[in-house]
This record gives structure tokens, sequence and C-alpha cells, in this order.
């Protein structure tokens, strides 16, 4: 990721597949592991891990949606209620059977990729705007069935109280514990993801997405993988609303409404679709984007206008600023900071000589 | 009152509050037909238009015709200026650009429109009565009466132009193939802004209409979740079917909530078209009156 | 790209430096208060009204020198109805040291429930649902201050009671908005429906509301209701007020929920005039001739400045004033225990519990906040409209009482 190298060497398939490209990526990866697990959450104040906290959970949304529109070209306007749907049912596990989070965790997953799987069989049939309608459906079918089904959503307040996950007998409450608990699935996540886009479906997955007949003619089923996308993006999207569910102590069904389906789909927007890296970079950015906004407007703000207006100016100013990023990303650089990280990057690997 | 009374009384408000949906639905319907975009930011349109003929008509006190006009020709600058700057700029595409783009359009016009004329709800109060006109068993409030015929004198305009005028002709032309249309001279830029225009006009009426209904604030940009339906049973290019799918979706809804909720304990009304129109798409993805041509799987 | 670097580490320079400068302030005296905000989400039409009342409130109270010597710091973050940022927003009040937090919004105030616990920081949630939380015992740090949703259910239908002269059956309409929070006073009033004697029907407005023409012919023509009770939000209130109109309903057969009581409501509706009879429950004060007001008026009078046009949506700037100055004074209880002001969330907790009498010249109601009532009583006042402006009608007062409690026990007791 941060490494340079000198030239592409390569000589098999098994090296041009490879994990780590280059031992020093061996390396990298160390140091960001010393960095994240003992440096970063010994080091800082409680305040900027519940940050990071945030950004892990949305890391792992970001990726799982990021598998379904920028790796397999598909679209979804509904991963905010696939993420309802892992919520309740690990929140409904956890409450009336005692599930611990090893266990509510998957099952969280699983129900939403199934969910995720029906609601993705009219990709199908139909794409582009067609299915983006057909997801949006989907996304106020499930909020309308959770909100009415008090069997799911525990009554008519439809929230369920969820016990702290424990392990080895021990509660995490505190936001570091947290962390070590959210980092465990990030890193899972990014694993999870890598090794998928390098593997027969991830290919096939991007196949798809660059021209489906053609990856049909060379013998792709394309009703399988589509299919599969959805039910692996969703269930990251469970999984999702899981951690939100154990971080949060809650599952209530007006934390995965709409807003929630498109903020996912700007963080991989901004980031950069179809890009592991990109997913994190967009994760982060949109997350850190309201607080930046809001730190630096506290500060300079009162500078120009009068305080009574700047608490107004605040909020409005971030959904402008939301807006026009995901624009100017859109029209200006559809490969998000990723392409903006790559650019750096190819910059500083032939440093200082430029040719 | 007897059940078929309720009945009737039922279906004339589904009908008449199904042609104020189309009147929404026909910005989006025109945008798509001209220019293949899809515009999920129809209900900011139609809230940018309300708060300016609102704020033009309260706190600068304007007379009506005066306000009115001054929201038709802010939206179709509105529309020429958006086309010009973005989405000129997004043609050819994949559709999921186009999507995102339109929703963060969408969240940019939801900050300026409090920012610029300030949240709170605004009264947006024509001069019409509230009280309904009773015809035998029925009873129609006026500002329903004046949306239907909106959208029906719509109806009329856009299926003259698109079907006589030589500019609504290039546009079809355009619609069916942008390369041909541009060797045949036609100047395909300035139709597509054009096209925005007119979905300024449409929403600018819509933004007049449903504001003087609701009153003025973010809200507003809310009926912009009712044209999907419609517009996916309708067909997404086609004026007849924003009409007739605005029609469909307005009485499920009402016949929903009037027979079905008592069953099933909750609204149904804004649940029911989506459902309707997720067996739409399964049956028939091009709507009624659509163009067969959708891109299958 | 490399010029403008060393511009962006003096900008990021000049807000850590102005931000540092800010931050030593909180050591010794000062009260941090968190205040939770949406000026841009689902609610903003509330918020920035409201928000500028809490906000007037305590600028206020500075300039009277503080709470017994002590300045306050109120923090608005606003949240835009979302939870991520008002989970980042409680950590920082956390790491500011706030010492009671108003947490807007009814799924925030689900999502902040265990923290507040955990961390023995007092919450505040007026009217933003959560009934169950009215029991202290179950809930030490949450308190609702005002009328619940299900007390709300039972003054509405007391208020049916006087109306109709007695309910035994009678038929009674809920129009409500078809969430959780809508849904959250059903079961009261369906108690109350057996013990009264009436018939109920329940008419639900799915979100967002903008139509329910079918609905509001049901109850007129269908079900020929005697009294309608409607709970909505946003923009739906406005649109019943139309629509039942619209169908010869008589307004003043109506009686709103607090979320669909305020001025901006009526006037959308198509004005005064035109909204005439329909009546509206409230859990503060309404109208501008309140003395803690004029002393508002006064400051900005002083500073040189107009009144903030906020003021004249009275029911929701009311409120902000309401509820900013319940949470000060329970900071005031809490001070008068520790006069050295070093207090802490559960020395706040403990001042809310002694919270009886305060009722800032009838704008507050006459709350009594015990250990196991953090309601207060649950107290409302109707108002109808009359002549152009809200005309009080009732005085504070709650019903059914003992229904009300049984549902806050039963709902402890399914834990």
């Amino acid at each position: 990721m941060i490494h340079r190298e000198c030239g592409v060497l390569k000589t098999t398939y098994e090296a041009d597949m490879a994990l780590y490209p280059l031992p020093i990526a061996r390396w990298t990866v160390a140091a960001l592991a010393v960095l994240f697990f003992l440096v970063l959450p010994f080091s800082v104040h409680e305040y900027y891990l519940s940050i990071v906290n945030l950004i892990a959970i949305a890391v792992v949304g970001a990726l799982g949606l990021n598998i379904l529109v920028g790796s397999t070209g598909q679209i979804s306007i509904g991963h905010g209620a696939f993420m309802s749907v892992g919520a309740y049912t690990a929140a409904n596990f956890a409450v009336r059977l005692g599930a611990p989070f090893w266990l509510a965790l998957p099952l969280g997953g699983a129900m939403a990729a199934l969910v995720g799987a029906v609601v993705g069989i009219p990709s199908l049939r139909i794409k582009g705007l067609y299915l983006a309608i057909a997801t949006l459906a989907g996304q106020l079918i499930i909020e309308w069935t959770i909100n009415h089904v008090t069997w799911i959503s525990g009554g008519v307040q439809a929230s369920i109280e969820m016990p702290r996950p424990a392990f080895l007998g021990v509660e995490i409450a505190s936001q570091r514990g947290m962390y070590f608990f959210l980092m465990f699935f990030v890193v899972l996540a990014v694993v999870g993801t890598l090794n998928l886009l390098r593997s027969r479906i991830g290919r096939a997955f991007i196949a798809i997405r660059d021209h489906d007949i053609a990856a049909e003619i060379i013998g792709i089923n394309i009703f399988r993988y589509k299919l599969l996308a959805f039910a692996i993006s969703s269930f990251y999207a469970g999984v999702t609303g899981v951690l939100y569910t154990y971080y949060l102590g809650i599952a209530n069904y007006e934390q995965f409404q709409i807003t929630v389906s498109i903020d996912y789909l700007a963080m991989i927007i901004i980031g950069g679709l179809g890009s592991v890296l990109g997913a994190i970079f967009g994760a982060i950015f949109v997350t850190l984007l309201p607080i930046v906004i809001r730190y630096a407007m506290e500060a300079l703000g009162g500078l120009v206008f009068s305080q009574a207006s700047v608490l107004n100016i605040i909020p409005n100013l971030r959904l402008i600023l939301f807006g026009t990023l995901i624009v100017f990303f859109l029209v200006v650089e559809p490969e998000g900071l990723n392409r903006l990280w790559r650019n750096i990057r190819n910059y500083f690997r032939v440093w200082p000589f430029a040719y | 009152m007897v059940e078929w009374q309720f009945t009737l009384l039922l279906l004339s408000n589904g009908l008449l509050i199904g042609l104020m949906y189309s009147l929404i639905a026909l910005g989006f319907v025109l945008v798509y037909k001209a220019t293949d975009a899809i515009n999920f930011a129809q209900g900011e349109f139609v809230m940018i238009a309300g708060f300016v003929v609102a704020v033009a008509l309260g706190a600068y006190g304007a007379p009506l015709w005066l306000a009115v006009p001054l929201g038709l020709a802010a939206m179709v600058a509105f529309g020429f200026g958006l086309e010009r700057v973005m989405l000129r700029r997004l043609i050819g595409r994949p559709i999921i650009a186009v999507v995102m783009a339109t929703i963060g359009l969408a969240a940019i016009l939801r900050g300026v429109g409090p920012l610029t004329w300030g949240a709170e709800t605004k009264p947006l109060v024509l001069p019409i009565s509230d009280e309904p006109f009773i015809l035998g068993p029925l009873f129609v409030p006026p500002i329903q009466l004046l949306g239907a015929s909106v959208s029906i004198v719509f109806l009329g305009v856009f299926g003259w132009f698109f079907l006589k005028s030589r500019k609504g002709i290039a546009m079809r032309a355009i619609a069916d193939s942008q390369q041909v249309a541009m060797a045949m001279g036609i100047n395909v830029e300035r139709y597509f802004a054009l096209a925005w225009a007119m979905t300024g006009v449409v929403s600018a009426l819509g933004g007049v209409i449903w504001g003087s209904m609701l009153g003025v604030d973010v809200h507003l940009s809310l009926v912009g979740f009712k044209v999907f339906p419609v517009v996916i049973l309708g067909g997404l290019d086609s004026i007849p079917g924003a009409i007739l799918g605005g029609l469909i979706v307005g009485v499920v809804e009402n016949v929903a909530a009037g027979y079905v909720d008592p069953y099933v304990g909750g609204g149904t009304k804004d649940f029911a078209p989506y459902v309707l129109m997720i067996l739409a798409l399964m049956i028939r993805p091009y709507g009624i009156f659509g163009k067969r041509i959708i891109e299958r799987v | 790209m490399r010029r403008s670097f060393p511009l962006l580490l003096g900008l990021a320079v000049a807000v850590w430096t102005t931000h540092a400068s800010v931050a030593p302030a909180a050591a010794s005296h000062e009260i941090v208060m968190g205040f939770l905000c949406d000026r841009t989400g689902a609610t903003q039409t509330v918020g920035v009204n409201m928000c500028p009342g809490a906000q007037d409130y305590v600028r206020l109270v500075n300039a009277k020198g503080g709470v017994e010597g002590h300045r306050i710091r109120l923090i608005e973050i606003d949240h835009e109805y979302k939870v991520p940022p008002a989970v980042e927003a409680y950590e920082r009040y956390k790491k500011e040291g706030a010492v009671v937090i108003a947490v807007y919004g009814t799924p925030i105030v689900y999502a902040l429930t265990q923290r507040l616990t955990e961390d023995r920081i007092p919450g505040t949630t007026p009217g933003f649902g959560r009934g169950d939380a009215t029991d202290g015992t179950r809930y030490p740090y949450i308190f609702p201050i005002a009328a619940t949703y299900w007390s709300q259910g039972a003054a509405a239908v007391d208020f049916a009671r006087q109306q109709l002269g007695g309910l035994k059956g009678k038929k009674i309409a809920y129009l409500f908005y078809d969430n959780p929070a809508g849904r959250e006073p059903i079961p009261v009033v369906e108690e109350l429906s057996t013990k009264e004697g009436f018939q109920l029907k329940t008419f639900a407005v799915p979100p967002p509301g903008v139509e329910m023409g079918a609905q509001v012919l049901d109850i007129a023509q269908r079900y020929h209701a005697d009294f309608v009770i409607a709970h909505l939000f946003g923009r739906s209130p406005s649109v019943s007020i139309k629509e039942l109109k619209r169908v010869g309903y008589p307004l003043r057969k109506v009686v709103s929920f607090v979320w669909g009581s305020a001025e901006a409501d009526v006037e959308a509706a198509g004005g005064w005039p035109a909204a005439e009879g329909y009546h509206v429950m409230q859990f503060a004060g309404v109208g501008t001739d309140y003395p803690v007001l004029n002393e508002i008026r006064e400051m900005y009078k002083k500073e040189g400045q107009p009144a903030p046009k906020e003021m004249t949506s009275t029911v929701y700037y009311n409120r902000g004033v309401v509820w900013a100055a319940v949470q000060v004074e329970a900071v005031r209880n809490a001070i008068r225990a520790k006069p050295d002001g070093r207090i802490t969330g559960e020395d706040v907790k403990k001042g809310f519990e002694k919270i009886a009498n305060f009722t800032l010249g009838g704008l507050v109601p006459p709350l009594k906040i015990t250990p196991n009532d953090h309601e207060g009583g649950g107290l409302v006042q109707i108002y109808q409209v009359k002549g152009g402006k809200f005309a009080r009608e009732t005085d504070w007062f709650s019903a059914y009482n003992d229904v009300v409690a049984k549902h806050i026990k039963e709902a402890g007791a399914k834990k």
C-alpha cells in the first residue's frame, strides 16, 4: 500500500494474485497492525476512539456495498434496510435465546444475506434505474415490515435493548473495549474482501460488471453470481447492522432508514468504486466530514457570522458540502479518493526523479 | 353514509390526488424521455420552486400574478444552469453515476433552501377557497381540482409538443438515438437544456400546488417519493403513462387506506403502490405505455 | 499542491489554537451542558425554532451572572436526526465534561439510553417518547421532564370526555403517524376505551404523510367519529386540518398531540381563520406574555439587536426555553448542594429529582420530579385556535394517572 516497487517483475499468476505482492507489503501491514492495535488505542482519548469506532462500523458496510456496486456493477438503495434485518435478527437471538455475539453476529449476517438475495431477484431481469427503484422498494417494504410486525420488532416502539457483547465472560462496554471488538471485524472484513475479489467469485463479479453478456458467454452463471453478489453484500450489511446494535446497545429501526443507504452509497462513490482502499477512504471521509466542518466553523465561523447564525450555517453547510462532494467526485474524479491516493503514490514512487 | 357513496368518494379522491402525483411525475418523465437522465431530486425541485413562490408572496408581498411567473422563471433558469454545470458532464456515464449525482444534488438543495430562505414552514396561500364543491354525492376540494386541471393541461400541451412541434419531434429523435440525431443536424445539447427547463416549469407549478396543500418547508421534497411507483407503472418515458400511473397510484392508495388498513392495523397507503410497482417490474418493467426497449439481462 | 500545503497547515494550526484557547476555560467553574439539535434533518422545522429558545435562555442566565455565580456553556450540536453523528456528539460532550445533555429525537434517545446510564450523565427528552423512561428506578438517567406520549394520550381522552360530557358509547378516532412514536400511546388509549366504555378506531397515516384523504373521509363519513385525537408529525398536521375541514368535520372536535400544535401547522393549513376551533396540546406555555420572554427581549435590546425572529414561533421557541430552564434548574439544585460548582452528572440527577414548584411565571408546568417519577407529573395544557391565536382552554392537568402508571410498571416488568 505505501511501499514503492521498482518495476513489474512477476512471472507467475500466483505472484500476480498474491495478497502481499512484495515482502515490504508484509512490513507495511505489520506496521499498520502495531499502529492500530497497540499505539492508537492506548494513546488517544476515548472520544477519538469513539469516532474511530463509528468509522470502523462504516468501513464494514461500505466494503459490502462496494462488492455489489463497485465490483459487480449492480445497484442497491436498500442497504440500510439490510442492516436493520441483521440488527433485528441478532437482537432477537441475543435477547430471546441469549445468543453470544459470535453466534448472533453471523446469524444476523446470514438473515440479511437471505433477504438481500430475495430483494436482488429483480436484478436478474432488470438493471440500472429499474434495479435502483426495485431496491428502493425493498428498503421501504422491509422498513414497513419491521415497523409493523411486533414479533420481529419487539413491541410498538420497534426497538430491542441489546445486551453488551461479552468476550471470555468479560463485558465489552468502554469505547476502548469496543474499539478492539470492532477492529477485529474490520480486519476480518478487509481481508475477506481482498481475498474474495481475487478469487474465482470476485473475478466473476468483475466480469459481470464489465460486460454481462460477454461474461455469460465465457461461462459465468450470471443468475448465480448476481444473487451471490447481493447475498454477500447484504451479509456485510447485516453484520454492520449487528455491530451498530452492539455498539449502541439497541436495535431501533429508525437508525436504518433510507438516508443510511444514501450515506453508504456516498461513501463508496467518494472513496472510489470497486476498490477496497476506496471503501475505507470513503467511510473515513463521510464520517469525518461533518465533524471537521463543525470544528472548523466553531473555531472560525464566529469571525464572519453571528453566533446564532453559525449554529444554522454549520448543519446546512454540511449538507451542501456533502452533496457537492458527491457531485464533484462523480463529475471530476469518478474513481474517487482512491484515485487521488494513487496519484500521490505514483508521484512519490519515482520521486525525486520525475522521469 | 352508505357504503357505495364512501367507495365513490374514495375513488374520486384517489383520482384527483393521483393527477396531482402525475404533475410531479411529469417532470421526471420529461427529463428521462429526452435525456435518459434519472432525476432523484424531483421532490427537491418542487421544494425549491415552492420556496421561491412562498417567499415572494410572503416575505416580499408580491402579488400572485408576479410570484408564480417568478417561480417559473427561476426554475427554468435553474434547469438550464443545472444542465450546463452538472448534467452535461454526466452524459454517457453509467446510470448509477447520474442517480447518485442527482441524490447529491438533492442534498445540496435541501441545504440551500433552508439556508437561503429559512427552515421554518411558510404558508403559500392561493386565492382559492378551501370549501369543497359539492357535485352530487361527491365533494371536490378546489386545490385538487386545480392540480388535476394543470396536469391535464400539461398532458395536452406536452402531448401536442412531442407529436406535432418541430422541437418535440427533434427531442423524440434524440431520445431514439443521440448519434443519429446529431448526424441529422440536431443540436443535442440545446435540447437537453430545453428538457431540463421544461422540467423546471412543471416542477414550479407542482411546487405552487403542493406547496399550497402542505405549506413550504423541507418536507415538501417528500412528495418526490411518490414519483417512482407512478413512473414505473405508467412507463418511464411516457407522458400519458405518468397520468395513468398517477391515477392508479392515487386510487390504489385510497382503496388500501379505506379497505386494507383496518385489517392490517397499519398504514398501507404509501406501501401498497411500491408492492404494486414490484409486481409491475416483474411482469411488465417498461410500464403500461413505456417503450419496450428496456435493457433486459 | 505543494504550494497549498503550508496554507493548509496554517489553517490547521489556526483551528487547533483557537480551539485550544477555548478548552482550558472548562477547568474550574464552567458548567458544560450538551444540547443535541436537528436543524437539517427530518424534524428541522421544529429544531430551528426550539434550539434558539434554549440558547437564548442560557445566554440570559449567563448575562445575569450564571447559576449561583457559575457560568454555563451550552454546546449545541446538530445531528441531522441521524444516530452516528449523535453518538459522536455524545462522546464529545462526555469529553468536555457535560453534566447534563438534552437528547433531541426519538431514535437518538433510544441509541443513547444505555450510554447515558453507564456514564451517569442525565439526559432530558421532552416530547421524544420513551413513556417507560418515566420510571426513574429503571432508567435513573433519563428524564422525560414533560408529558410522555402515554400521558398525552390519557390527557387527550380526558379532554374528549370533558368536551363530549362523558364518553360512554361515544366514538373516538385516533389518527396517528405510522411510526413507533405514533403508535406508542395506542395501548394506553385502548385500555381507556374499555375502562370508559367508548369505541376506539385507529387510523394510520404512513410517512411521509402528505396525503390522508381516505383516512379523514373514513373518520368523518363512515365511522362518524364524535372526537378525533390526532398524533401527527412533520407536515401531516396541517394536511389533517385541511382535509378534515374538506370533508366537513368540525375542527373543534379535534385535539392534536404536542407535535402537531405549532403556529406553523396552523399557518400552513391555510391560516388562522381556516383552522378556527382546532385544539392543541402543549407541554410548555404558549404566547409571548411571560416574564422570562420579556427578559430575553430586554437582553437583546440592551445588545442593540432586534428580538430574534424565532421568538414569533412561540410554541417551539418556548419549548426550547422550558427545556433549557428545567436543565438549568437541575444544575442550580446540584450547585446548591455543592457550592464550588464542581458538580457531576450524578449531582445533576439528584438536582432534577429535587425540582418542584418551578414554573417560570407559568411557562413551565408545575413539575414535580421525584426519583420514581422522572416525567414530573405528565402535565399538559390544551389551547384552541380562536380569533387568530392560541387561546388557553385548560390549566395544567393530567389524567388517568393510574392507567399510565400501570403501563409504565408493565413495561418495566417485561424486560
